[in-house]
């Protein structure tokens, strides 16, 4: 189904209400509809049309339109196209019909949507705060244009004792609480698991306790070339996914491509980055498990393809190759010998791990049947990743929506049958190897020519838009970009795998034991939030005390007070 | 001979077993640390190190989460208790404290460093120590049935219930029921110590380190001290009784070749640590409870019939 007949048929099913249309291209589209039949149309894109369900972005409209925007971002993965569903609520108490009981996958991103735009989903099932601090005054929306970024309310101390509604407990369980510095994956999130003994049998999640703020930094404080280097800084393990996705996204809404060879070396970087993070994943599944030896070996063999990054960009990570338009480097003709000499070697102990990983019948029987995702179940909550493909589906951004280099070389799309842990090991373990086979083919196709665009324009008109997913290795990355004046966009919308996949989890681990949380968390690959910033605060100032929560807040905001006056 | 006389003479044996299987125990633990960082491909740490890590906690503030006196007692009956255990162990010959039915007083001894660390455990209010005693017990429950029938088949093989005449008769006289009472108890035997696949109470990486979570300083360090010196003591009785050849006269050979024999085990229960994931608690009884079990029970039956 062409997005030409997609249109034809919501226009004909819900008349009126299909007020306008915007195409970038064919496979690029944003329906605008009357607020009120948003939910219709989005449940019947989902329901009727095969649509996924991507993300939500919020946008605040008011300074050129005077209403706020929100745009329910869907994907026809079959078609290639993407369809955004965009309804335009008035300013004063903006309120919306939440999609969420007839789309499960929007459970998030509605949450998010009141959170730091203030539209409200009406009916959303579970309308508590996913994103800012429990003590964040309750009228202040951060991505509002009125609030100007680093200008943060004070935390006053009327809200100070504020604390997160936490699900009840069910009759007949005790609470584990994880966290909030979750253990093993090391990063911070907290996990209530309700047990009765070892068994969970519901449980609750609280995150974002590190986040950043960097869509707000991107719509106020930087400029187009700017945020690359922001964005590469979302993630300490696939950052080259954020900014190659926003670069991608921004030259399409300014209405240019990066060469062809700027884009080959992207994707070349792209799966050199899969192929360190599956190792990285692997290592990090081992350890979960108690199988140090995979840590150790998986760890060992990763190290080269990190050195070979640093020899090409300068860095082990972080490479900050990437610009609007094109890269800033480029990769030597004589490094192409080492380059092929290093994934040659990694291929050879890759196998080896995976022989000895699929042949070990303990494991397989640790992982086995546990964290089970069917397939219908998968479709539904929209997972993405080595976490859908692993329940049978074969959803991939680089054959489903091809950017930089895959659609000159689509790679093969690996899932797997069983829907449970074994299954997303074994995804991504082949998945290494199908990318150690894709970069010995870019190698030999990639073309000459220049890195840089020699087209960008000067000025960038205001209402452009793209819409942009990587493939990630934990999932696809989306990014959503309408530009703005001053230089930068008015909104820049980004979503990480984990977001959608961490929805996942309740399902996955309902049931299961205690012992079986971590290593089913952990084959979603998740990635909380990927900069730590610790405080210390010195509380034996001569005599011990015991600090209340009242006293631990004063503490943690006087240091914050400190390091904003530095 | 009375019984001062008899209780003094077995002094040298006694201090000898303490040292052997308690005092040397962290370096035998040193020493399988070596051997995983070699499979690991790392240098891994000096061999003294766990000596070195006992010291630091024993000298670091003792942190108590309540007041309660289970738990402060806990880690000294955990290491007392193994320590005693320690006095009844054969190694290559007969125990220090040997009487007639020595065998059965292990047996009950070998119970008390494990609930000393379930109650601890308990005490502590800590979910996750909660966690990790229930799982302990669980443990417990589904090795000492197999230890217990190896035992009895060695027992009966001999018809003994003393170390020193079970240890006289295997030697003497190898069968099929003791080979397969062996093997029963070499399979027990990695859980027994807690070492991978069966880490399952203490699973760093699910419960974090389970019954010792709430645990530092010296508390810490006697129970760790106790894990290492359970494995030595349940390699020893492994050894002496189940491979006893070549029997030597010699108290001091007798000695260094159960030591040797000790290091090979050891190494054994090191590999199998190092290639294998742990298993969930339900999969780990199961392995006990339908295979191990039956394996111990086969032995018995031979020995019943006299093979």
């Amino acid at each position: 189904m062409t997005s030409a007949e997609l249109i034809a048929k919501l226009k004909e099913r819900f008349g009126a209400s299909v007020r306008g249309v915007s195409e970038i291209n064919p496979n690029k589209v944003r329906v605008e509809v009357a607020p009120d039949s948003v939910a219709p149309v989005c449940e019947a894109l989902y329901r009727d049309y095969g649509a996924r369900f991507i993300i939500t972005a919020g946008i605040d409209s008011r300074p050129e339109r005077g209403c706020f925007d929100v745009d329910h971002v869907f994907s026809l993965d079959p078609d290639k196209t993407f369809v955004i569903v965009r309804a335009s609520v008035p300013p004063d108490a903006p309120s919306l019909d939440s999609i969420t009981p007839r789309v499960p996958a929007a459970y998030w991103a509605e949450r998010e949507l009141y959170d730091v735009v203030g539209v409200k989903a009406e009916g959303h099932p579970d309308p508590r705060r996913l994103i800012m601090p429990d003590d964040w005054p309750d009228d202040v929306f951060p991505l509002r244009k009125d609030v100007k970024h680093g200008d943060w309310p004070s935390l006053g101390e009327e809200n100070a004792d504020a604390s997160y509604p936490w699900k009840p407990a069910p009759e007949g369980t005790s609470t584990v609480v994880v966290g909030p510095f979750f253990p093993v994956l090391e990063e911070p999130a907290q996990l209530r698991l309700y047990v009765d003994g070892e068994r969970v049998i519901d449980c609750d999640y609280r995150g974002f306790y590190n986040h950043r703020g960097i869509e707000k930094m991107g719509d106020s404080a930087l400029t187009y070339n700017e945020i690359p280097f922001i964005a590469e800084r979302i993630c300490g393990i696939c950052g080259f996914i954020h900014s190659s996705c926003y670069c991608e996204t921004a030259e399409e809404a300014m209405g240019i491509r990066a060469p062809r060879r700027a884009r080959y070396i992207r994707s070349l970087m792209l799966e050199v980055e899969r192929i360190h993070s599956h190792l990285l994943w692997l290592g990090i599944a081992g350890h979960i498990i108690g199988f140090d030896t995979v840590l150790m070996q998986a760890w060992r063999v990763r190290e080269p393809i990190m050195w070979l990054c640093e020899k090409i960009t300068g860095n082990r990570k972080t490479y900050g190759m990437n610009l609007v338009g094109g890269v800033r480097r480029d990769i030597p003709q004589e490094i192409q010998p080492e380059l092929l000499e290093v994934v040659d070697r990694i291929e050879k102990e890759t196998a080896a791990i995976i022989d000895a990983v699929v042949g070990d019948t303990v494991l397989k029987a640790r992982l086995s049947g546990v964290g089970v995702l069917p397939e219908e179940k998968a479709r539904e909550l929209a997972v993405v990743g080595p976490t859908v493909r692993g329940s049978n589906l074969p959803l991939d951004a680089r054959v489903d929506h091809p950017y930089a280099a895959y659609d000159e070389i689509p790679p093969k799309v690996i899932t797997h049958p069983d829907c449970d842990n074994w299954a997303r090991v074994v995804v991504r373990l082949e998945e290494t190897i199908e990318s150690i086979r894709w970069i010995r083919e870019a190698l030999k196709q990639m073309p000459d020519g220049p890195i840089m665009a020699s087209d960008i324009p000067e000025e960038i008109p205001p209402e452009q838009w793209g819409v942009f997913v990587v493939e990630a290795p934990r999932g696809e990355a989306i990014h959503y970009v309408v530009t703005g004046g001053d230089n930068r966009p008015a909104r820049w919308r980004v979503r990480a795998p984990t977001y959608q996949n961490l929805q996942a989890l309740p399902y996955l681990i309902a049931q299961e034991t205690i012992a079986d949380v971590p290593i089913t968390l952990g084959s979603m690959d998740p990635c909380f939030s990927c900069t730590e910033r610790t405080e210390i605060v010195n509380v034996r100032s001569g005599e011990s005390k015991v600090l209340d929560q009242q006293e631990l807040l004063r503490l943690s905001r006087e240091a914050t007070e400190r390091m904003r006056g530095r | 001979m009375n019984v001062i006389t008899q209780a003094l003479s077995a002094i040298p044996g006694a201090l000898i077993a303490v040292i052997v299987l308690v005092g040397l125990a962290p370096l035998a633990e040193g020493l399988l640390r070596k051997l995983k960082a070699i499979v690991h491909s790392r240098q891994g740490p000096p061999i003294l190190q766990p000596y070195l890590d006992l010291a630091k906690l024993l000298i670091k503030e003792d942190l108590a989460p309540c007041a309660n006196w289970i738990w402060r007692m806990a880690p000294a009956l955990c290491l007392g208790g193994t320590i005693v255990l320690a006095l009844f162990t054969p190694i290559g010959g007969k125990p220090p404290f040997a009487f007639s039915g020595d065998l059965l007083v292990f047996i009950y001894l070998a119970a008390i460093p494990p609930i000393a660390i379930i109650l601890g455990a308990f005490a502590s209010g800590n979910p996750y120590a909660y966690v990790g005693g229930s799982r302990e017990m669980m443990v417990m429950l589904s090795v000492e049935p197999v230890m217990s029938i190896a035992l009895l088949v060695a027992a009966i093989k001999a018809q003994s219930l003393t170390f020193a005449g079970i240890l006289e008769r295997s030697a003497a006289e190898p069968s099929i029921s003791m080979g397969v009472a062996g093997i029963a108890f070499l399979l027990a035997l990695q859980a027994q110590v807690g070492k991978l696949p069966f880490d399952i109470p203490e699973a760093e990486q699910e419960i974090m380190e389970g019954p010792f979570i709430e645990r530092s300083g010296p508390g810490l360090a006697l129970f760790k001290w106790a894990l290492h010196a359970r494995l030595m003591i349940f390699t020893a009785l492994l050894v002496s009784i189940f491979i006893p050849w070549p029997h030597v006269a010699n108290a001091g050979l007798s000695l260094l070749l159960t030591l040797a024999k000790m290091a090979v085990v050891l190494a054994l229960v090191g590999v199998v640590d190092v290639v294998n994931p742990r298993l969930r608690i339900d999969q780990s009884m199961a392995y006990y409870a339908r295979i191990v079990v039956f394996v111990a029970v086969g032995a018995l039956i031979f020995a019943i019939v006299g093979a």
